[in-house]
């Protein structure tokens, strides 16, 4: 073999704590290394060329690049030795940045570090061989789960890229939290009238097939065929013949449900359809409201509904659909802001969340769009606005940015004053963050117009005043003194995390996620909507905080990433898979089970029971070469041989 | 490679390249200053990870293993972390029985968005490994040698088994014959000291069989090689365990086997027997009772009572009978199974981890490498693959040290691990007589305490541990990063 070795400065990232010259210069004496140089950006135009270059000049068969994370630009290189006339697999990467450079600062020990990843790289690209890829079937049919704006825009885009899309939302109706809304910012148009032609075209797209009031119960399978089951939740409604006609919800003689989608500012119906613009617009019964499925008595709804839909017998069901790819849109929730006690910690009836606050300004909310105080119905003159609840709060191990709270704290204040043009707004805030096109803009006419009295500084207590009203206690830092304001109504701008048993769904696909739910990208820049599952996808808040520009740009980001795997009739597998040396197997089949995706199985070869890869469901995880005592299944470039020769780099007495 | 003198210990790190590889490249990129000693191997899933190749780097002078990988239930290859812990945890369980103090290795589960806990998962570790300091070596322990106490109360009467109903034996066998490529027993060796495995193939060689506690040899070491052929074996209770492990592997086959069950009452440690006997020259009569058996040679008369020169194993018997049989013959007296700890594993457990690497000095200076312990294991199946004849994966070298060769001990233990009976014949086979079935009885007890008790070779139904996962194990729980 004929190794050459790249040694990459990054600039100063590298270079800066590693002696990049050096390691290149130790790196000539490791066997079967005949060239090896320092580059300055090994991944620029000019570094991949001085790749390819010396490939052809130093006739190399192999390549090891120390540089950054593999997890960065492995794809990058492979693409580079391949266009050199090498084998993409002839190729070996050392992290010399992320594992080196940016964790130590100590040159020596850096540049000793360097050396010995590097001498690791070369001993187990000795034993790399050439890998082929083979081709398989795709079956493209996108699976969307979340029927919120980002999961709306990636169903519609793909759908009309002419590709069968599966929709899977939670609740009775789709549109999420965007459908809640009373109105947007910056422009303060309505949310409804700009969302609900999108869920119309969700109803009435051919290639969209909605599965509302569902969970995804299992995933299985791999790029291009994933099987997935999806469990119907009983709506005690059959949906194939309810009309969405309402008489029901009219009649029901139980009206104090409680009613999630207007956040529990107003009671419902125990037949209820959420909102007017509900697609698709089916009842669905809560059977714990219910006096039919509670008691046995009432019938009213199966007796008042036109087409005989009600069906109190009703069991869940679960379906099994076949898609190559799947678009996570699950969106998010809002954080329990109750270990707030100095905001009365949900004792106060008038300290609300901004997301009821939303509801109460609805025309199609409880009060009909009159904003109301929950505890006595009356119209609020004072309304203090808190952001950051739970938000930029290490206290409560809340560190991030919720990322649109400041925007929608002012639209709210601008709300107020239209609803109840002799109300003042109060906003206690950190700082203000209007980052987006005409976003600041939008905070001045909240000030400068609209009269909203913007206090930068934290709240320390609320508590009622015995006369109907609440005194907040805070702090203006800007002036340097505390500060008293009596409200009617607290409006706390509560932070988001990821939407409820988001952990669990992401286990299912087999993503990484955060402590607080959020689903984690391949890579923050440069793959913002992949995922370390090949066809797994993300849309929207599930992936981190993001304001509803941003989630329809995702969603449209997914959909483009979904067209883009499946414009290719196969796709590829990984070569990088297992393999049965047939001499040593002797079909004990404890490959065969303990492999997670059923990729071995047993058969017969001249008369002998062995194991056998079936290539293009082999993931390449290895467990089966760790589990085969004989070591007669072998993972292609992570062999025994290959991990020998790196621990002996490493380890030699 | 060498460490830098004064500053790095030897540090190597495992990591899934799908969580902790990234939570690693995470934590680069949040500038995360981190101890520079960690040399990282990426493997595509902590499923992949090899035990082995942590007691090779171990054995190679790595100062302290750390492995990581993506957290339960996260696995990008949904199950493999579940494997992996069950086998990292016997691992840990089974270093300190080398000399190695567990301190060393350690695994964990971080996430790729876990920059800031890697870091301290770094720092912990490296910190932890400098304050253990550089690794012993085993090559420099003094030599200690040391015997187990083999005064010991066998959980049933020990005896000579000549009231064994042999005859019935012999014409059920006869009887079964036809069907049978072969059967598998006993015949008396080159003196009446000794016996050696018979194969019947005809009624004449039937009558050749013996009983007796000189049938020490476990037979069912020959099943795997005759796979596909109808094979009949004669058992005593712990062979029996060895054919219920076979089945349990898939190695062998049931409808194959025929077993024929005798109630054993005991057989001798041979190598102590032959210490007692010396160089004799012939032997000219051995006379057995209930008790134990007189041999007279050249040079005296030696009396051998089973209650003082049974093997180990025997005294804590619990199935002098076969788990599994299709004909049995003789009556069995019930035994109740208690707690016992064998002679050999309670003398290791005695010692300081410092003894037990002088201890393992001293006896693997006297190993041969003839592999024998190795040829009468049962469950040994690599046959001409066997890590120690082929440099194919590269797990061993020629080397002749004390560390090569108990470095393929561990091998042959860790290849064991809730697969082994605890039959013995390794050690028994072993002509220098260095206690090994230790390694293999602290992985069982190992086994054993973190799943429920379990046993091999007792259920042929049953799944080995190892080769299965709970989700939530009841007995592994990870340990605090503080």
């Amino acid at each position: 073999m004929r190794i050459g070795v790249f040694i990459c400065h990054c600039g100063s990232n590298i270079g800066g704590t590693v002696d990049c010259a050096q390691v290149a210069h130790d790196a000539q004496s490791l066997p079967e290394v005949v060239y090896a140089i320092n580059l300055m950006y090994s991944c620029a135009e000019p570094g991949q060329a001085a790749i390819e270059e010396a490939i052809k000049e130093y006739q190399l068969t192999g390549v090891v690049v120390a540089s950054c994370s593999p997890r960065m630009h492995e794809p990058t290189f492979r693409r580079t030795v391949e266009r050199a006339g090498l084998n993409r697999y002839m190729f070996e990467m050392a992290n010399i940045r992320e594992h080196v450079s940016w964790i130590g600062k100590d040159k020596e020990a850096n540049t000793n570090k360097a050396n010995e990843l590097v001498a690791m790289a070369v001993e187990k690209l000795r034993r790399n061989r050439p890998l082929h890829a083979q081709s398989f079937d795709v079956n493209k049919r996108v699976l969307v789960i979340g029927g919120g704006v980002a999961g709306i825009q990636a169903a519609l885009d793909c759908a009309d890229g002419n590709i069968p899309v599966v929709l899977v939302e939670r609740e009775a109706t789709i549109g999420g939290k965007m459908a809640k809304l009373d109105k947007t910012f910056p422009t303060v148009d309505c949310s409804a009238c700009i969302l609900g032609p999108k869920m119309v075209d969700v109803a009435q797209h051919p290639n969209i097939t909605l599965h509302a009031f569902s969970e995804i119960e299992s995933i299985s399978g791999y790029v291009g065929n994933f099987t997935v089951t999806i469990r119907k939740k009983s709506t005690y409604v059959d949906w194939t013949k309810c009309t969405g006609c309402g008489a029901c919800t009219e009649k029901c003689p139980n009206k104090k449900t409680p009613d999630a989608f207007n956040e529990f500012t107003g009671p419902t119906t125990a037949i209820s359809i959420a909102f007017p613009q509900a697609i698709p617009k089916r009842a669905v019964i809560n059977p714990d409201y219910c006096r039919q499925l509670q008691k046995g008595k009432c019938g009213v709804c199966a007796k008042i509904c036109p087409t005989g839909a009600i069906k109190y017998e009703m069991e869940d069901e679960v379906i099994t659909e076949e898609v190559g790819a799947i678009v996570a849109a699950t969106g998010y929730d809002l954080m329990d802001w109750t270990v707030y006690q100095e905001y009365g910690g949900g004792r106060y009836p008038d300290v609300i969340t901004s997301l009821q606050y939303e509801r109460l300004l609805s025309a199609s909310g409880p009060t009909g769009g009159h904003v109301k105080r929950p505890s006595d119905g009356r119209e609020p003159k004072n309304v203090v606005f808190i952001q950051c609840v739970g938000s930029r709060d290490k206290s409560i191990g809340r560190p991030y940015c919720s990322g649109f709270c400041c925007m929608y704290t002012a639209k709210q204040a601008v709300l107020t004053k239209e609803h109840i043009p002799d109300a003042q707004s109060f906003v206690f805030y950190m700082d203000i963050r209007a980052s987006g096109k005409l976003y600041d803009e939008f905070i001045r006419r909240t000030i400068e117009e609209y009269g909203t009295e913007y206090i930068r500084g934290r709240v320390s207590k609320i508590y009622p005043d015995g006369k109907g009203s609440y005194t907040v206690c805070g702090v203006d830092t800007l002036m340097g003194k505390a500060i008293t304001v009596s409200a009617d109504l607290v409006v706390l701008a509560v932070g988001i995390e990821g939407s409820k048993d988001a952990s669990k769904l992401a286990e299912k696909l087999r993503i990484s996620y955060d402590k607080y739910g959020f689903f984690m990208e391949s890579h923050p820049k440069l793959k913002p909507v992949q995922t370390n599952t090949a066809g797994v996808f993300l849309a929207g808040v599930c992936q981190g905080t993001k304001d509803i520009p941003s989630s329809v740009s995702q969603g449209s980001a997914a959909a483009s990433k979904v067209l883009t795997l499946f414009s290719a009739d196969k796709l590829q597998n990984d070569p990088q898979i297992s393999a049965v040396d047939i001499k040593r197997c002797v079909g004990c089949g404890k490959c065969v089970q303990t492999c997670p995706f059923g990729a071995i199985q047993l058969t017969e070869i001249r008369g002998q029971e062995k194991a056998q890869v079936i290539d293009t469901v082999c993931q390449g995880c290895g467990l089966c070469s760790s589990t085969c005592p004989q070591g007669a299944i072998q993972l292609a470039h992570s062999t025994d041989n290959q991990i020998l020769a790196e621990v002996h780099a490493l380890c030699q007495r | 490679m060498s460490t830098l003198k004064g500053k790095e210990l030897r540090i190597v790190g495992f990591l899934c390249n799908w969580c902790s590889y990234g939570g690693a490249d995470t934590a680069g990129v949040a500038r995360a200053t981190q101890p520079t000693d960690l040399r990282i191997i990426r493997v595509p899933c902590s499923g992949r990870i090899d035990p082995l190749f942590i007691l090779r780097a171990l054995f190679n002078g790595a100062d302290g293993v750390l492995v990581s990988g993506c957290h339960p239930n996260d696995c990008h290859y949904s199950e493999g972390n579940f494997y992996a812990r069950r086998r990292l945890e016997v691992l840990k369980q089974f270093l300190p029985v080398l000399g190695i103090d567990d301190r060393r290795f350690e695994y964990t589960w971080v996430s790729a968005s876990e920059g800031q806990r890697w870091k301290e998962v770094v720092t912990t570790f490296t910190e932890r490994i400098h304050a253990l300091g550089p690794a012993p070596v085993l090559e420099d322990a003094q030599a200690l040698f040391r015997v187990a106490d083999m005064t010991l109360s066998p959980l049933h009467a020990l005896g000579t088994g000549i009231q064994a109903p042999l005859e019935e034996l012999k014409s059920a066998i006869k009887s079964r014959l036809p069907e049978l490529d072969c059967v598998l027993g006993w015949q008396q060796g080159h003196d009446a000291i000794h016996s050696v495995p018979l194969f019947m193939r005809s009624p004449e060689d039937v009558d050749k069989l013996v009983w007796g506690p000189l049938n020490v040899n476990n037979l069912a070491v020959y099943l795997p090689s005759l796979k596909g052929k109808k094979t009949g074996i004669v058992v005593k209770g712990c062979d029996s365990r060895s054919v219920v492990e076979l089945l349990q592997e898939n190695l062998i086959k049931r409808d194959d086997v025929v077993i024929f069950s005798m109630p054993c009452e005991g057989t001798l440690d041979m190598a102590r027997v032959m210490q007692k006997l010396g160089s004799y020259k012939t032997i000219s009569q051995t006379d057995s009772d209930d008790k134990g058996i007189t041999v007279t040679t050249d040079t005296g008369k030696h009396r051998f009572d089973m209650s003082l020169w049974a093997q180990g194993k025997c005294y804590g018997c619990a199935t002098p009978g076969a788990l599994l049989a299709d004909v049995r013959l003789g009556t069995l007296h019930p035994v109740t199974p208690a707690p016992t700890t064998p002679p050999e594993l309670a003398m290791l457990d005695a010692m300081s981890l410092e003894e037990r690497r002088s201890f393992w000095k001293a006896q693997m200076d006297r190993c041969l490498r003839c592999y024998a312990c190795r040829n009468a294991c049962p469950m040994c199946v690599c046959r001409d693959y066997c890590v120690s004849d082929s440099r194919d994966p590269h797990w061993m070298t020629q080397d002749d040290s004390a560390n090569e060769k108990l470095f393929f001990q561990t091998i042959h233990a860790m290849h064991l691990a809730g697969r082994c009976t605890g039959c013995g014949e390794c050690q028994r086979a072993c002509p220098v007589g260095i206690p090994i079935l230790a390694l293999r009885q602290h992985i069982a007890r190992a086994v054993g305490t973190l799943f429920d008790g379990y046993q091999a070779g007792i259920q042929p139904k049953a799944t080995p541990p190892l080769l299965g996962f709970e989700v939530q194990e009841k007995n592994i729980h990870e340990r605090e990063w503080k």
